[in-house]
């Protein structure tokens, strides 16, 4: 590893609307470096990686590359100044072949044509570089994530970068393809790329990096050496001490005999979801974790007969259920927030009080329409519980910030007073008071006896609010720990690992 | 290391299998036809030719049209374009007294330019393909109907000479060349047709631009982040899907030597059927230029079974279509949730 910085960033400064996503950031990149970025979500590891690449743009602040100022108006013009980027979802066309995905827009060719036969000759060189042989002429959706994902890395180095890089490369790779892929980082190193690494795995980040910076609410918190910091400084420096206070949450309170609300047996459907058996008492809150993909929100789906399950049972309240549609579903009074706010939960063009009011409307049938008093009366009722910040109900929900779009549609189902609630990454995306102030009001329901099923990412959040914790890893379920005893290492442990 | 491969593996690859099934159907079919109506002279050669001859225009069309699917879009201004293109033909020769090639360039311009205009607004605009092209439609339709609203006949030497030309196929027997019997020929339509299949396959599987087009179906936002030009490809596109329907026009215009305001009503409907039968994938990504010349002879020997019973109605044909449509794109549904699933 050579002194020289080929990447230098100083004082960034990126405002979204209602959150400063980035504030003054600096930040350096060695060549022949492996440079860890670290932080919580939202903690502003993305949008740092986005402002290289040039999908975000910067407000403030100076990106220099080998001394000089770069601005890249997006992917590929970074990717001609020699930065690749291979995002966490495979970015590449399933239905070309492996081969052409390394190369499509830079084919070599051969007499005016595309020479078909050189492509297929590189990209076997280079996956079987990676340790891959397999047959690069088949389309990518014939392969899994991991070989999709080395082919995305395949193109990434072969278009000669300087600096590579890996948004959460790992979160879908088993344990022998982490290694193979780490082989691959410390070969790219050795050559004199600078790599930038994100994950959520710590092991991972001591395992291959050679410095970490770490990122808390967008302001840097400090570069170090990998050997200047353990894993339980790491993990306070991105947390952040004040944070306890903060989070003076205390867990829904459940007695041992309180009844079961929920109760689903072997549901699953053998592709999205393998086998899922849970219960949730009144007044619960059980937590989801594992990664990206692991099958949290596809079970919450299947609970809420968004897919549908096709063996297992469902009983909710003690009676059995046959959940098909979400109809079903609402009836049996279970409410679903799902993930994607903006696609399926808030209806931007709608005020807030049209959208705090659907539940409720649909509840009581469309044939007795709420009269707009009761509609506005409901709604500045939620606004004043929940400390929705806006001048009055009739503000469009698409106008409000994330974390007031959450609030809104959590008073939705709140409204709609339902026994199951089932919130899928109710916290993403906002800041951390909001964040806390959704967590509150979760617990809150639990207290007046709704249960609540709380799927996230963020592993603290999930351990500080649970009463047990589901684990899930690979579409199924692999543990089911206690919320109070269990600690975010064990929890890590088990989605690595997948035993309990 | 694979860097070369058996020719086994490479006809194998899974990507071929729609167009495997249309030659498969279309051979089914064929043989079906044979059996029945052999003594008819279902099995001569001018049976066959005859296949191309009567279906050239549409043929033409589905090589451009396949491209668009491919990119994910749809393009249903092409018959009125194609009719447009005859407009342009029948009013200038007979009643301007113009010559046939000014015509021709006139409706090429008109034409590849309307094509490339809808693929600026798809691209730009952000607007549907399906409402540009129904506006392109039209609007073509429209100024054929400003044009005449009445069929006129196209008289010109040179119009006469083309659509006359044909060559006899032949065979050699007792040491000479004779005319195969009964009589079959190729005219310029059948040409044009396997010339633009040829070109279309060398775009396609040749060239940046047709490898850009299957990216942008796969992912058109994967294919901007791997630095594709795909607003350049999309509205490219386009421009070469309005070539191919002002040269279906003029083959259709040769095929039926006159200029009508109201020809090829639902002419695009039965391109994109061509293209989808062909193994075509409407949702983008896929498609090949075999499948489509397969997919047009598969739709047009459908009538040719008809005409050869004698005894069915010919709206029976649209049924027959119909049913293959729909077994087509269930078998998509069914390869594409394989696929998707890992």
């Amino acid at each position: 590893m050579s002194e020289k910085n080929i990447l230098e960033m100083k004082g960034i400064t990126i405002q979204f609307p209602g959150v400063k996503a980035l504030d003054g950031v600096d930040f350096s990149l060695r060549a022949g470096e492996v440079h860890s970025l670290l932080g919580e979500n939202g903690a502003g590891k993305s949008t740092l990686i986005k402002c290289i690449n040039g999908v975000n743009r910067k407000d403030s602040g100076v990106i220099l590359l080998d001394g000089r100022e770069i601005n890249p108006s997006g992917p590929y013009e970074a990717m001609q100044l020699g930065i690749s980027t291979v995002f966490q979802e495979v970015n590449l066309c399933p239905n070309l072949s492996v081969a052409e995905n390394i190369f499509v827009g830079r084919q070599p060719m051969k007499h005016g044509q595309i020479d078909w036969r050189e492509i297929n000759r590189r990209a076997g060189e280079l996956m079987s570089r990676f340790h891959l042989d397999i047959d690069v002429t088949r389309p990518l959706s014939y392969y899994s994530t991991a070989i999709q994902q080395m082919t995305a890395i395949a193109r990434a180095v072969d278009v000669q970068a300087k600096i590579l890089i890996l948004d959460e490369p790992t979160s879908s790779l088993d344990e022998n393809e982490v290694q193979l892929l780490f082989s691959v980082m410390r070969e790219l190193k050795e050559s004199g790329m600078g790599i930038i690494f994100i994950t959520h795995f710590l092991d991972q980040i001591y395992a291959v990096s050679d410095r970490m910076t770490i990122l808390r609410n967008g302001h840097l918190v400090g570069t170090y050496g990998i050997n200047e910091l353990g894993k339980f400084e790491l993990v306070t420096k991105m947390v952040g001490k004040d944070m306890d206070v903060i989070f003076s949450l205390k867990r829904a309170d459940v007695s041992p005999d309180a009844p079961i609300m929920l109760k689903a047996e072997h549901i699953g459907d053998s592709s999205r979801i393998e086998d899922i058996s849970l219960t949730l008492k009144k007044g619960e809150l059980v937590g989801f974790a594992g990664l990206l993909g692991s099958g949290r929100t596809e079970t919450a789906e299947m609970l809420f007969g968004a897919t549908r399950a096709v063996h297992g049972e469902i009983s909710v309240d003690g009676e059995n259920v046959s959940i098909k549609t979400p109809f079903d579903a609402i009836k049996a009074e279970i409410a679903f927030c799902p993930e994607d706010r903006k696609r399926d939960g808030i209806i931007g063009d709608l005020s807030i009080r049209e959208n705090i009011m659907l539940a409720v409307q649909s509840r009581k049938g469309f044939m007795r329409p709420m009269t707009h008093q009761e509609q506005t009366d409901l709604a500045n009722k939620y606004i004043a519980i929940l400390g929705i910040a806006t001048p009055d109900c009739e503000k469009k929900a698409g106008e409000l910030s994330g974390g007031n779009q959450q609030k809104v549609i959590l008073a939705r189902w709140m409204a709609a007073s339902p026994k199951i609630l089932i919130l899928d990454e109710p916290t993403r995306g906002i800041d951390i008071g909001a964040k806390a102030e959704i967590q509150r009001l979760m617990l809150e329901m639990c207290g007046e006896g709704v249960s609540v099923i709380f799927i996230s990412s963020e592993l603290d959040e999930i351990i500080r609010c649970s009463n047990r914790i589901v684990i899930m890893r690979d579409r199924a379920k692999v543990a089911e720990v206690d919320g109070e005893s269990c600690t975010q290492q064990d929890i890590l442990r088990i989605i690595a690992e997948g035993a309990a | 290391m694979k860097g070369k491969q058996s020719f086994l593996t490479r006809i194998t690859n899974p990507k071929y299998i729609m167009v495997y099934a249309t030659i498969g159907i279309f051979l089914v079919i064929y043989a079906l036809g044979a059996f029945l109506y052999a003594d008819k002279g279902f099995l001569t050669v001018r049976t066959f030719v005859n296949l191309f001859i009567d279906n050239a225009y549409f043929g033409i069309s589905a090589v451009g049209m396949t491209m668009v699917l491919i990119t994910g879009g749809i393009d249903l201004s092409v018959g009125a374009v194609a009719s447009l293109t005859g407009m342009f033909i029948a009013y200038g020769t007979t009643v301007l007294h113009l010559h046939p090639l000014t015509c021709i360039a006139a409706a090429l311009v008109m034409g590849v330019g309307l094509g490339l205009l809808m693929g600026w607004v798809i691209h730009y605009l952000n607007v549907p393909p399906f409402i540009t092209t129904l506006t392109g439609m039209f609007l073509a339709r429209g100024v054929c109907s400003l044009i005449s609203r009445e069929s006129i006949d196209i008289r010109h030497p040179m119009i006469d000479a083309l659509a006359g030309w044909k060559i006899y196929l032949m065979k050699f027997a007792d040491g000479k060349w004779t005319r195969i019997r009964p009589i079959a020929f190729v005219n310029f339509n059948v040409i044009l047709f396997l010339v633009m299949i040829l070109i279309g396959a060398f775009i396609l599987q040749r060239t940046r631009f047709g490898r850009n087009i299957y990216a942008v179906g796969g992912n058109e936002q994967s294919a901007s982040l791997m630095g594709l030009p795909v607003g350049r490809t999309k509205i490219l596109v386009y421009g070469f899907n309005g070539l191919c329907s002002v040269l279906a026009g003029i083959s259709y215009a040769l095929y039926v030597k006159s200029g009508w305001n109201l020809s090829l009503q639902g002419g695009e409907l039965e391109v994109i059927t061509c293209a989808v039968i062909g193994g075509t994938l409407l949702t983008g990504g896929v498609g090949y230029m075999a499948g489509t010349l397969f997919g047009v002879l598969l739709k047009s020997i459908i009538p040719a079974l008809i005409t050869f019973n004698g005894n069915l109605l010919s709206w029976w044909g649209k049924i027959a279509t119909g049913l293959l449509l729909l077994l087509f794109i269930c078998i998509q549904r069914v390869i594409t949730a394989s696929a998707g699933r890992r």
